[in-house]
């Protein structure tokens, strides 16, 4: 006849299971008053005062495309908790020169590092200089090369349509242009008075675009500078712009 | 009393070991490196041998513990040398207790030591009014290396050295991250932020253990954050010495 | 069985369902068992199958058995390393789960293993502090206890550079460094040459002279011949005897040789046969009788013979033979 054994060493474990339970309430609780009641650290700032990306670059043992990641989590995080308080990005081109010198080919810290600091830093050389060095350090993106033209194209204080033709030009050149690079360079021509290589580019359009609408309207705008170059009627070919419907996404 | 002579005797192990000794050398190295390299921070120097300073007294009680405190118990289980414990009058969970506690002692001793190597050093560049700061962050340092051992005391309860190893660092890095789960949790759908959210909890709090941008600053916390963070380690260390207790108390030493 | 086998008294020294035992007993099982099931396909098997055994204060019981008969689970059960699955036990009158139960215990595993980064004195203080001795008590007795077990002269010597025999002989100092009353040594002779196996007979008869009990297990029978009052034979996880060496011994037939000068009686008596053999040696023959019985007729018609007998021995079975028939037998009670 076997008796069960025992349950003095399952009592004592059921004790340790009690106290664990309750210390872990307590840690659950104390951590929701800390979260609350005090603020959070900015890992961000420790970034900040390094000199470059250059000097951080060895500290990361190789794995500086994943520190870059990190990196941009937090920017992300940076761009949005200042941008629902005080607004101030001081410290956001030396932290986005830092990430994009970890990695250079993460593309879309350049795009939305150069909006941030145009449109909410009110910085726009900043943001020119962001998106000119991710240029330098990706020369085929025809991605970037259209984002650069479209930050002239909206620049705060006036756009610059000649800069933004260049670089919508030079997007449509690449294999990854998105598809309206052609026309946006088109649009810029024009509307910038540059009635001729408007009447090129819109030709372009209207060669090559596999959308039988942008055709159309790539041939009507063609009729139109024709014809505003026949009555010498040029700002009949132009336009106050509405900003070409574009949806800009940092991804 | 019994987790006393163990705590004694883990100490004693600790610093004897080879490991501890290297990490303390590599600290000091790695001071007086930033101390050489400081001038190429164009005038941020101090804030960058606090910064990496603190830097090391974390990465590198964090080495140690992954290298020795993983294998403190699972070490003893393999080597047998627990049945010439177990089999005296001690309980378990005493056992476990004097484990945590040696190693925690001797991170500490590590942390202090470097931590006033640093002090030091901030002092002789001239700016020993950030000295209380510093060693705020040093007290903060020392108070999440005793959570991340008592981690590593529970994994090496209920697992082998290596896979302990590897528990402790994922939760150490989960640990870092807590404050952003739970940001991302309130942007997620709310069944994965849900689950986001529990992760968060589980995982330590560490970041509450981190003033290193102040310290680097010259500027000291207050006393609500250390009241807060002292006591948040000491019921997480409770918590997770709890549930080794409970796993340990069921095991069998075949 | 195996109830009214082990117990001196005739009856069980508790029932079964009374908590507290004999107090003159050091050890009491009743119903002990251990299962050990696989992690991965769950199978169960029995390392100990209710095991009833006592083991008086004071007294020497050796227990025996093959390997994975079931001795190491036994006294890892004793000793709170393993929990059983079924049944209970008790150590000098405390439930074994218990952590008073092991106040009186000095216990030395099997192979034992120790923190190498400390030295041999360390150690055994240690131990002693564990086991609730005060620091100067552990101090005193570690010393005391190093000498005795010959490593007292390199005290400071790290545990690293012990050989096997010296681990072995400073377990067995922890086990007694706190004075215990009860001592389960496993496989204790482990490792060590014959003048290490003298001095821990040595020590375990001074033990048993203090009033010690000591439950052992040994492969060495000439060992536990030697110490034992009583032996437990485990085969298979089971109970299978307990009893005096003598009792053991006596059960066996006894035979006995007749040692005589080279070259005596050059053909056998056909009587004889199946009974007497002879085996011719390079300085005498030998006769062996299977039943003493026949001793006088035997001697009578050597020496009738005019044959030079040396000595006349009679020959007990060993232990050693004892045990491996009843291996022998349990495994073929298995089979069957």
């Amino acid at each position: 006849m076997n008796r069960p054994s025992p349950a003095g060493w399952r009592r004592r474990a059921a004790a340790a299971w009690a106290v664990a339970l309750a210390f872990g309430a307590a840690a659950f609780a104390l951590a929701e008053v800390s979260w609350r009641a005090l603020p959070h650290p900015r890992p961000l700032e420790e970034l900040s005062y390094y000199p470059s990306g250059r000097s951080l670059r060895p500290a990361t043992l190789g794995h500086a495309a994943t520190a870059a990641d990190l990196a941009w989590l937090r920017a992300v995080q940076y761009y949005g908790g200042h941008r629902a308080t005080d607004n101030r990005f001081e410290r956001m081109e030396h932290v986005f020169d830092i990430l994009t010198t970890l990695d250079p080919g993460f593309r879309p810290a350049y795009v939305f590092g150069s909006f941030a600091l145009a449109q909410e830093g009110r910085d726009f050389p900043a943001a020119e200089r962001l998106m000119r060095k991710g240029l330098a350090a990706n020369p085929a993106s025809g991605e970037l090369a259209f984002q650069l033209g479209f930050l002239y194209y909206v620049r705060p204080g006036g756009r610059d349509l000649a800069q933004a033709a260049r670089w919508f030009e030079q997007a449509s050149r690449q294999a990854d242009a998105p598809p309206q690079s052609a026309r946006f360079a088109a649009f810029a021509r024009q509307n910038g008075g540059e009635l001729l290589g408007a009447y090129e580019l819109w030709g372009e359009v209207e060669r090559n675009s596999p959308n039988r609408l942008l055709r159309e309207l790539a041939a009507r705008e063609r009729e139109r500078i024709r014809e505003a170059l026949r009555s010498g009627r040029h700002e009949r070919a132009m336009s106050r712009l509405s900003t070409p419907a574009v949806l800009l996404k940092a991804d | 009393m019994n987790a006393l002579l163990i705590a004694h005797n883990t100490f004693r192990e600790a610093t004897r070991d080879r490991v501890v000794a290297g990490m303390v050398a590599a600290g000091l190295a790695l001071l007086g490196v930033t101390l050489v390299v400081s001038p190429l921070a164009l005038g941020e120097g101090s804030r960058l041998l606090v910064d990496l300073g603190l830097t090391g007294i974390s990465v590198l009680g964090l080495l140690v513990v992954l290298l020795t405190g993983t294998s403190l118990v699972a070490k003893e289980v393999e080597r047998r040398t627990i049945y010439n414990l177990l089999s005296r009058p001690i309980q378990r969970p005493a056992y476990l207790v004097g484990k945590w506690a040696g190693l925690s002692a001797a991170l500490w001793a590590v942390a202090v030591v470097l931590g006033l190597a640093l002090w030091g050093l901030v002092a002789l560049r001239g700016h020993g009014a950030a000295g209380p700061a510093v060693l705020q962050a040093v007290y903060l340092a020392g108070l999440e290396l005793t959570v991340v051992t008592a981690l590593a005391v529970m994994f090496s309860a209920i697992s082998t050295p290596v896979l302990s190893a590897l528990y402790t660092l994922g939760f150490f890095l989960a640990g870092q991250w807590s404050y952003d789960l739970r940001t991302f949790a309130a942007k997620f759908p709310p069944e994965l932020g849900a689950m986001v959210s529990a992760v968060a909890h589980l995982v330590p709090n560490l970041p509450l253990f981190n003033m290193r941008t102040l310290a680097a600053a010259g500027e000291t916390t207050t006393p609500l954050h250390l009241a807060l963070a002292t006591l948040y380690a000491a019921v997480y260390v409770g918590c997770a010495l709890g549930l080794a207790a409970a796993a340990f108390e069921s095991k069998d030493f075949k | 069985m195996q109830t009214s086998t082990v117990t001196d008294t005739g009856r069980p020294a508790v029932g079964r369902d009374a908590c507290v035992p004999d107090p003159s007993l050091a050890v009491c099982t009743r119903g002990l068992a251990k299962d050990y099931v696989h992690p991965w396909t769950l199978r169960r098997t029995r390392g100990l199958d209710a095991l009833d055994l006592d083991v008086r204060r004071g007294e020497v019981l050796g227990l025996l058995g093959p390997n994975g008969a079931g001795k190491t689970t036994t006294l890892k059960l004793l000793t709170g390393l393993l929990k059983p699955t079924h049944g209970r036990a008790w150590l000098l009158g405390e439930p074994v789960e218990r952590t008073a139960a092991r106040r009186g215990l000095g216990f030395l595993p099997e192979q034992p293993y120790f923190y190498d980064y400390l030295s041999g004195l360390e150690y055994l203080e240690l131990a002693g502090r564990l086991s609730g001795l005060d620091a100067d008590a552990a101090r005193r007795r570690a010393r005391h206890w190093l000498d005795r077990v010959g490593l007292g002269e390199r005290p400071g010597l790290r545990l690293r550079k012990y050989s096997k025999g010296m681990l072995q002989r400073l377990g067995l100092a922890a086990a007694l460094v706190h004075e215990p009353e009860l001592l389960i040594l496993d496989e204790p002779m482990s490792g060590l040459d014959p003048f290490g196996r003298r001095d821990v007979r040595e020590l375990i008869a001074e033990q048993r002279e203090r009033g010690v009990t000591v439950l052992f297990s040994s492969h060495i029978l000439p060992d536990v011949e030697m110490l034992c009052d009583r032996v437990a034979i485990l085969l298979g996880g089971r109970l299978t005897r307990v009893a005096t060496v003598g009792e053991l011994v006596e059960g066996g037939r006894q035979s006995v040789e007749i040692r005589c000068a080279p070259g005596a009686l050059l053909e056998l008596p056909r009587a004889w046969a199946g009974a007497v053999t002879r085996a011719e040696r390079a300085d005498e023959t030998v006769f062996r009788l299977d039943d003493e019985a026949r001793l006088p007729e035997v001697l009578g018609a050597l020496l009738r013979a005019g044959v030079a007998v040396r000595a006349v021995t009679p020959q007990r079975p060993t232990l050693e033979e004892l045990f491996l028939a009843a291996a022998e037998g349990e495994r073929a009670r298995r089979s069957a």
